[in-house]
Order: C-alpha cells, then structure tokens, then sequence
C-alpha cells in the first residue's frame, strides 16, 4: 500500500512535469521542468525496484543530459525564439484528436497484452541476491554482444557529433583557386 | 506489501509517451523539440521498467539501459545538427528550416 502511494504521487509529479515540458514557453523553463520529470521517473525505477536503471537515470540523464542542453542553450541565441510563438497552435488544434486516437491504440494494445501470462522465474532469485547483481550478470553474459555494440555506436555519435558541431576552419565558397 | 499493478506502469508510460508525442508535433523552437522526444524515451523506459516489475524479469532493465545510453547518443548528435543549423542558417524555428541546402 505504502509502495502504491509512492509510486502514484511519483507518476502524478511525472505527468504534471511532461505538461511543463510541453506547455512552457521559455526555454529554461522547459529545461528545468524536464529536469523534474527525469527526477520523477527516476522515482517511478526506483519504486519499481529498478535501482540500477533509476540510478544511472539520474547519473546520465538527470546530470549529464540536461546539462549539455543547458550548455547548448547558452549557446544559442534563443531571444529572438521568445519574440515569436513558441507553438503551432493550428496544428497543435487539428492533431489532438489524433493523440486522442494513439491513446484508445495504446489502451486497446495494452488490454490485449495484459493477458499474457507471467512467469516470476527470477523473482526468488532477484530478491535473494540482489537487483543489481542480476543485472549486471545478465547484461555482462547474455546481452555482452549488444553491450559491445551499444558503446560502438557511443563512439560514433561522438565521433558525429565533434564532426557535425565543429567549427569549419575554412570556407570554400569563394574558392576559385 | 501489495505490489503495484502493471496497468499503473502502463498508464503512465502511455500518458508521458501522448504528452512526448504532441509535444513534438506542436513545438516550434528545435531543443524543446528534442526534449518532447527525451520525454517519449522516458515512456518507453517507464513500460519496459513496470513490465519487468510484473513478470520478474531484468531484461527489460537491460533494455532500459540500452535506450539511456541511445538517447545520450540522440541527444549528442541532435544537438550537434542543431548547433550547426544555427551556424550556417542563422534560424531556430523548425518551420524556418525548409530545405537542405541551398
């Protein structure tokens, strides 16, 4: 019951912070109410007892994502975003009944997937040793190839990202030489 | 100790996942359009996490964990495109940003 109360006051902070995010116009409001919602859904892993994924939510996206969009936007000159709407209010109008109709999607694909049948085959297992300790063994056994690849493609998107955001050092456009 | 239904997860994943989504068709400013999409992220992060709790499994934690190192990934490269619209365009708009080049 406690875990409930928790977890309902947790997912309340988390939408009312996703309508932040979404409704706000400043920039650095935006930001920081995206910051409580990573904080709430770190709340919601933890509740779940996800201590692992809650924790690194908070390590990666909580410090290191939301930081480097506040460094970003410092970077850009976001004053003359503030002089005109912040919004599409039209299509904003005309694509709510279909968000209306994703929702009656996801609530009929969720109602014919409750129905599958729960195994618990590691529950006595994680409650014995640990969630973390599961995680890990599992990550570092069965998923070791797709580990392996998840960080290669963290070497690209660096590599891409140094190459797309960096400064050309020189022009070509009035070459003629 | 009651244990959290999954149909909890699953309508709060479902509510953030809408609330990403509209986001992201009714911004105008490019970061906060990438933010929504950090949103959506989260709401599939929400639904492997709560499945997980209700079946007794980790591997969508492994999974959770696979779409948080992407989105740092996303997030790097999306910025870095968006850094670099500013520099050459000189816009910030999405609407603003009409042809590839030229």
């Amino acid at each position: 019951m406690f875990k409930l109360i928790v977890f309902i006051i947790f997912s309340a902070w988390a939408v009312i912070s996703s309508l932040g995010v979404v409704l706000f116009s400043n920039p650095v409001y935006v930001i920081l109410w995206l910051l409580s919602a990573l904080i709430s859904i770190a709340g919601i892993f933890f509740v779940a007892g996800a201590e692992l994924v809650g924790a690194i939510q908070l390590i990666i996206y909580a410090v290191a994502i939301a930081v480097f969009y506040i460094f970003v936007l410092t970077a850009v000159p976001w004053e003359k975003a503030l002089k005109k709407d912040s919004h599409y209010r039209v299509e904003g109008v005309i694509a709510f009944p279909f968000i209306i109709l994703l929702y009656i999607e996801m609530f009929i694909v969720f109602t014919l997937g409750v129905m599958a049948s729960p195994k618990k085959q590691l529950k006595l297992f994680i409650e014995r040793i640990g969630n973390a300790e599961v995680v890990g063994s599992i990550l570092f056994s069965k998923y070791f190839i797709a580990f392996e690849i998840v960080s290669l493609v963290l070497l690209m998107g660096m590599i891409g990202a140094v190459l797309i955001g960096r400064k050309e050092s020189q022009t070509y456009d009035g070459d003629t030489s | 100790m009651t244990a959290i239904p999954l149909e909890a997860f699953l309508t709060v994943s479902g509510l953030i996942f809408g609330i990403g989504m509209f986001g992201l068709i009714v911004r105008r400013n490019l970061i906060t359009l990438l933010m929504s999409l950090e949103l959506c992220l989260n709401a599939v992060n929400i639904a492997f996490v709560g499945a997980d709790a209700h079946l007794g499994l980790v591997e969508g934690q492994i999974f959770a964990l696979f779409i948080i190192a992407l989105a740092a990934v996303e997030a790097a490269v999306g910025l870095g495109i968006i850094i670099a619209i500013f520099r050459y365009r000189k816009v910030e708009s999405s609407d603003e940003v009409r042809d590839m080049r030229g």
